[in-house]
């Protein structure tokens, strides 16, 4: 039972104040931390079989061992936002293991399949990148001590990520000829697929609570810049074309393509020529999960059971 | 298939204070012995140790994470 009212939270944690657990929350904070918390976890979790598949592309046995120590961490991440939800109540066992593949809250992103190492290492550059642009501005702003706390190491691990993801895309990029034809490839599909991945553009933002109870900082329009800001300079420097642009007058990155706009996973294209669609489409395409997860879920969820049957009742 | 819920304490240098870097589930202390060095990896620790959270004593607090584990476990 929380000792303050909605109100009193929030203006004492948009004056310093730190929650250190379930006990200093109202409802409304529990509930918008729940939120945050299950979409950090689902996208850490769902990674991984995501990174795990495509690390068979991996080119030689040391690319393998970098690929999947990247799969370890993103678990270890996953385990850690878990562990979190359980000290504020949720139950990891249900959330992981008792869930539908379409119930999970990761991003659309991860659901599509890595078909080829420039798939990967652009996943890397790319996702990995719009999660430390999201997680930075929690680290940097969170009222939630314990998340704070757990940040530090998921910060300095996905830094590795991506620092892998960009020397790979710049080694691919210079080579040249196929390599780099395959990179831009991968760019074609990804990139519009993290600028979608922040959300809805702040005039259309429902009110969340998230930015009142100081659980993150800024804005997904502001978050989508920060992520452009390293993206887009970065593809320039490697000859690879990305459809956004410096826009001088406005002084903020400015994306050359219907936004939002449709796409077709079978193809991995996104339908510029269309024109663009409603929020409200794609939020329906959101729903509808992506080709890969049904795959991705039940790769992590499939020996539970069985293991738990062998088991007979009997703790592991 | 019940975990138990493990604090991991770690000391990055000789000479540097034990702090508390995380938490594993796991099924007993072996377990948790590697899952900790295994998920908290991203440090070369000088010293690091697991305890179970419910043998965690509160000294000062009757709320939190360490006091609800325990009262759950010991009533």
């Amino acid at each position: 039972m929380s000792p303050f009212t909605e109100e009193e939270l929030i203006e004492k944690v948009q004056s310093g104040y730190m929650v250190e657990g379930p006990e200093d929350m109202t409802e409304g904070y529990r509930k918008a931390l729940r939120v945050q918390l299950t979409v950090q976890a689902d996208t850490e979790l769902m990674s991984a079989p995501s990174y795990w598949m495509a690390a068979r592309y991996a080119p030689s046995t040391n690319t393998q061992v970098s690929a999947h120590a990247i799969i370890q961490d993103e678990l270890a991440h996953a385990n850690i936002a878990y562990r979190l939800l359980e000290d504020i109540g949720e139950s990891k066992e249900k959330l992981v293991y008792g869930r539908q593949p379409h119930e999970f809250k990761h991003p659309y992103g991860f659901d599509q399949p890595l078909d080829n190492w420039a798939d990967l290492v652009v996943a890397n550059g790319f996702f990995d990148r719009a999660g430390i642009t999201l997680l930075s501005d929690v680290y940097q702003n969170t009222s939630y001590a314990p998340l704070k706390r757990a940040l530090v190491k998921i910060d300095m691990e996905e830094t590795f990520h991506l620092r892998h993801g960009e020397v790979w895309m710049r080694r691919l990029s210079k080579a040249g000829g196929e390599a780099k034809e395959m990179v831009q490839r991968s760019v074609d599909w990804m990139f519009p697929m993290t600028i979608e991945w922040f959300g809805l553009p702040d005039d259309l933002k429902r009110h969340s609570g998230q930015l009142d109870y100081k659980l993150k900082g800024l804005t997904n329009d502001q978050l989508r810049q920060v992520w452009m800001d390293s993206t887009v300079p970065l593809c320039k420097e490697l000859g690879l074309d990305v459809p956004a642009h410096w826009d001088e007058e406005k002084q903020e990155y400015v994306l050359d393509y219907p936004f939002p706009c449709q796409y077709d996973a079978s193809e991995k294209r996104w339908a510029f020529d269309e024109g663009e669609i409603t929020w409200d489409d794609v939020f329906e395409r959101w729903k509808g999960r992506g080709p890969m997860n049904e795959i991705y879920v039940e790769s992590v969820q499939r020996s539970r059971m069985d293991v738990r049957r062998w088991l007979d009742g009997k703790a592991a | 298939m019940n975990e138990i819920v493990y604090d991991v304490f770690a000391r990055k240098d000789r000479g540097d204070t034990l702090v508390h870097i995380g938490y594993v589930d796991a099924f007993d202390d072996e377990t948790a012995k590697v899952y900790a060095w295994k998920t908290y990896d991203e440090e070369r620790w000088f010293e690091m140790c697991v305890v179970e959270r419910t043998a965690i004593i509160p000294v000062n607090r009757n709320e939190g994470v360490f006091a609800n584990a325990r009262s759950a476990a010991h009533g």
